[in-house]
């Protein structure tokens, strides 16, 4: 091969080389300004063509646009065990205008996120309503998450956020936003409830439940980091009426009265009613109770995931507690 | 750090190529950047175990400066034996100690010991160099040299296991010289291909098969699942090949050539065809290495030959099983395969001439039903997969299996990887660059989802 030849061929792999760079520099720079301008999770950052609403049926992305409509002045946090309580329902009780921000299979941080996210969003908020299910009562200051959890999308750090928008998830979401634009696919629902009662299958039918030890009957050497932190949160918004709720669970899975759970858990329940103590229009409702309506399997899907019914009583009593604080029912 | 990863495609891949191409004009410091590089490789996953690499280039390098200056051959066996123990606490002390505890019904130590990424591959490394020394193949190397050798982080963490004869010359050559396009685009592509075999045929199929191996260490696997619970054959050669080809393209752009490490193996028309094409580095050891010691070594009487042959197959085979990792189904595995080479070994000399696509039907079929027992973590969850073979799947199965019928009609019907990149390399066409630079960046945005937030419904 004579040097002018090899000196072209040279040549024509820099070109290729330069061609690959330059297609995935265009390819990446086409994306990176898709995204950007679809704002794919109608988080309100930087997105520019104005498309309204969303298609995302996974609430740990949606309630990133949920938590910041302005339609909405109330919300309801917490996990799967406060999914069934209907906003359209507390709205029509209280004349607040309530949206559904639960998360299954979520925990105090990722619930503590989109708290953070829904006051940024609303100074004034009508009411918080806030399950605290027993994952709140944890020991563990680190308050470990049981499942990947977007909390970027969540950030005060709009850098954060840009660094997880090249992603195949964020391009479903924004071929689903476009696509809404154009008039194709159907909205989620703006207030964010869905029944997961329309999945159930069958009777639940409760078993025996597990050997507690006794261990000592105390809960006053208790900690709990994730209760304090909400105890923060509480005081930093002041004018906010909040109403704490301990979901109920079938009453024979309820620990045995004597015993170290018993013990902590009233601990908990404890300290939770410290946060809402003496505040206006703020109340802690303990449904974890031996009663009527937790001893019948009927009124349950599974061990803690109760159906309409009670859905229907513990709205009753939110909405009582929204008027009436500390005054207010402390139970069913 | 993997090589699917973002610290490593965006970050740690590109600084180091501009810190090599900075290098590259000072001859005396390009392998000690190499090594730096590959030190902060290594590093990224857990510091302490730079420690332990330094720790073992440096004794097996004084080991071998020992020997070559005393002839002492038990400074070479010291140290093989040294890095056999380090080996085994690390990876088989629990095992060990498990397998005790139930011999004699008493509990025995346990280690809370992380494996240092990479160990089986380093301490093979040692061995091969060290043995070829002893035997005088192989030559006097510098400690910086030496210290490339095992740590070069493009096969530092799973291979390919390159020989010594391989690598070492190609080590602090100038990278940088007319000409040095071309093995870069090659190196770009593949890079490319093996993205695509992990990224796209590899881990789409963990998405379908995880549910089912979970299903079937709780109890019998139904509705036919079994049949996808196949796939993991397919699985396991996507995600390592493609793994294995980032590895050499990688390796191409610091100026060093791996060896190739799998030739389309689900083509083969025999299980010996299999381990010729399959994990070739590591067969190519252990036939050097533990097969043919054993098997010429002088025991017993003439006749005994053909007996301590296959011996030696079948125990090659199972230590390839226990290579694989610290557990019984591991060693099954490889048994189950040494037992399969000495009956397909007994054929080719006794039993008439099989047809080519029986024999690739009859070689696919044992490879991907062992496989599950490669996979399954015990022989209970195997055998509930096998007996779920006598369900056949639906149609709506047969639907969700589409990402194991495209990775099983790429296994056996595309050429090895190598051969595709010749072919996409063997003169510049730009529409290929264009094309696999697009492709680059769709990998790259499938990689960008660094965890699932889609909810399956009641995992609450």
């Amino acid at each position: 091969m004579s040097s002018s030849t090899s000196s072209s061929e040279n040549r024509a792999w820099g070109h290729w080389l330069a061609t690959f760079v330059a297609m995935a520099a265009l390819g990446a720079g086409v994306i990176f300004a898709l995204v950007i301008v679809v704002d794919p999770y109608d988080s309100g950052r930087f997105g520019s063509l104005g498309i309204k609403g969303i298609n995302d049926e996974s609430p740990r992305t949606a309630n990133a646009s949920r938590g910041r409509d302005p339609q909405f002045n109330a919300a309801i946090f917490g996990n799967s065990t406060g999914q069934l309580l209907k906003p359209a329902e507390l709205s029509q009780a209280t004349g607040a205008r309530f949206v559904q921000l639960t998360m299954p299979g979520t925990g105090p941080r990722e619930q503590f996120a989109v708290l953070r996210w829904f006051v940024r969003h609303h100074v004034h908020a009508d009411a918080l309503v806030i399950v605290t299910d027993p994952a709140w009562c944890t020991d563990d200051p680190a308050m470990p998450i049981l499942n990947p959890f977007p909390f970027w999308l969540y950030s005060d750090s709009d850098i954060e956020y840009v660094g997880y928008l090249f992603s195949s998830r964020a391009l479903g979401r924004m071929k689903r936003r476009l696509q809404l634009a154009a008039g194709l696919g159907r909205p989620s629902a703006p207030d964010g409830y869905w029944d997961y009662e329309l999945l159930a299958h069958g009777d639940f039918r409760p078993a025996p439940p597990p050997d507690e030890p006794d261990g000592t009957a105390t809960g006053a050497d208790s900690q709990f980091p994730a209760i304090e932190r909400l105890a923060g949160f509480v005081t930093s918004v002041p004018n906010a009426p909040v109403v704490l709720v301990m979901p109920p669970i079938i009453a024979s899975d309820l620990p045995r009265p004597g015993t170290r759970g018993a013990a902590r858990l009233a601990a908990c329940k404890g300290a939770m009613a410290r946060i809402v103590a003496g505040r206006p229009y703020s109340n802690f409702l303990d449904f974890r109770v031996d009663d009527p309506l937790t001893r019948d399997p009927k009124n349950f899907l599974d061990r803690m995931h109760y159906r309409a019914q009670v859905a229907r009583r513990m709205e009753q009593r939110i909405a009582e507690s929204l008027r009436l604080g500390n005054a207010g029912p402390t139970s069913f | 750090m993997l090589f699917n990863d973002y610290a490593f495609l965006l970050v740690f891949l590109p600084a180091a190529l501009v810190i090599y191409r900075l290098a590259d004009s000072h001859p005396r410091s390009r392998i000690g950047v190499l090594v730096g590089l590959s030190f902060v490789f290594y590093g990224y996953w857990n510091p302490p175990f730079v420690v332990l690499l330094i720790l073992s280039i440096t004794v097996n390098w004084f080991a071998a400066r020992a020997f070559l200056a005393t002839k002492r051959a038990g400074f070479i066996t010291g140290a093989i034996v040294g890095n056999l123990a380090v080996l085994a606490v690390f990876k088989y002390a629990n095992f060990i100690s498990d397998n005790l505890a139930s011999l004699f019904e008493r509990p025995f130590w346990h280690f809370n010991l992380a494996l240092p990424l990479g160990i089986s591959f380093f301490t093979f490394h040692h061995i091969m160099y060290l043995v070829d020394l002893r035997r005088g193949k192989a030559p006097d190397y510098s400690l910086g040299r030496y210290a490339l050798y095992i740590s070069f982080f493009p096969q530092a963490i799973a291979g390919p296991l390159a020989r010594w004869s391989e690598v070492m010359h190609q080590f602090g050559r100038q990278v940088y010289t007319p000409g040095w396009q071309r093995p870069f685009a090659v190196g770009v592509t593949f890079i490319v291909i093996g993205l695509i075999e992990k990224t796209w045929l590899g881990d789409p199929l963990g998405r379908v098969l995880d549910p089912i191996y979970a299903q079937a260490i709780q109890g019998p696997v139904t509705g036919g699942n079994s049949w996808l619970a196949l796939g993991f054959g397919f699985q396991v050669l996507f995600d390592f090949a493609g793994y294995s080809d980032i590895a050499i393209g990688v390796g191409l752009l610091f100026g060093v050539q791996l060896p190739y490490n799998f030739n389309a193996p689900m083509q083969s028309t025999s299980l010996q065809d299999f381990w010729q094409r399959w994990h070739m580095t590591l067969m190519s050891f252990l036939r050097d290495y533990v097969f043919l010691p054993l098997s010429n070594v002088k025991i017993g009487r003439k006749h005994h030959r053909l007996v301590q042959h296959f011996s030696a197959m079948v125990i090659t085979m199972a230590l390839c099983g226990l290579w694989h990792g610290p557990s019984w189904t591991f060693v099954g595995w490889g048994t189950l395969h040494g037992c399969a080479l000495v009956v397909v070994s007994l054929w080719r000399h006794h039993g008439p001439r099989l047809p080519s696509l029986l024999g690739w039907a009859m070689t696919a079929a044992f490879v991907l039903l062992t496989c599950v027992i490669f996979r399954a973590g015990s022989i209970q969850a195997a055998m509930n997969i096998y007996r779920g073979l006598a369900e056949l799947p639906d149609l709506e199965r047969i639907i969700r299996a589409a990402p194991i019928i495209v990775s099983a009609l790429c296994a056996f019907l595309l050429p090895a990887s190598q051969d595709i990149v010749t072919r996409f390399t063997e003169r510049p066409r730009n529409g290929i660059a264009a094309a696999l630079g697009l492709v680059a960046i769709a990998i790259l945005v499938e990689l960008g989802d660094r965890d699932a937030y889609e909810f399956v419904y009641f995992q609450f």
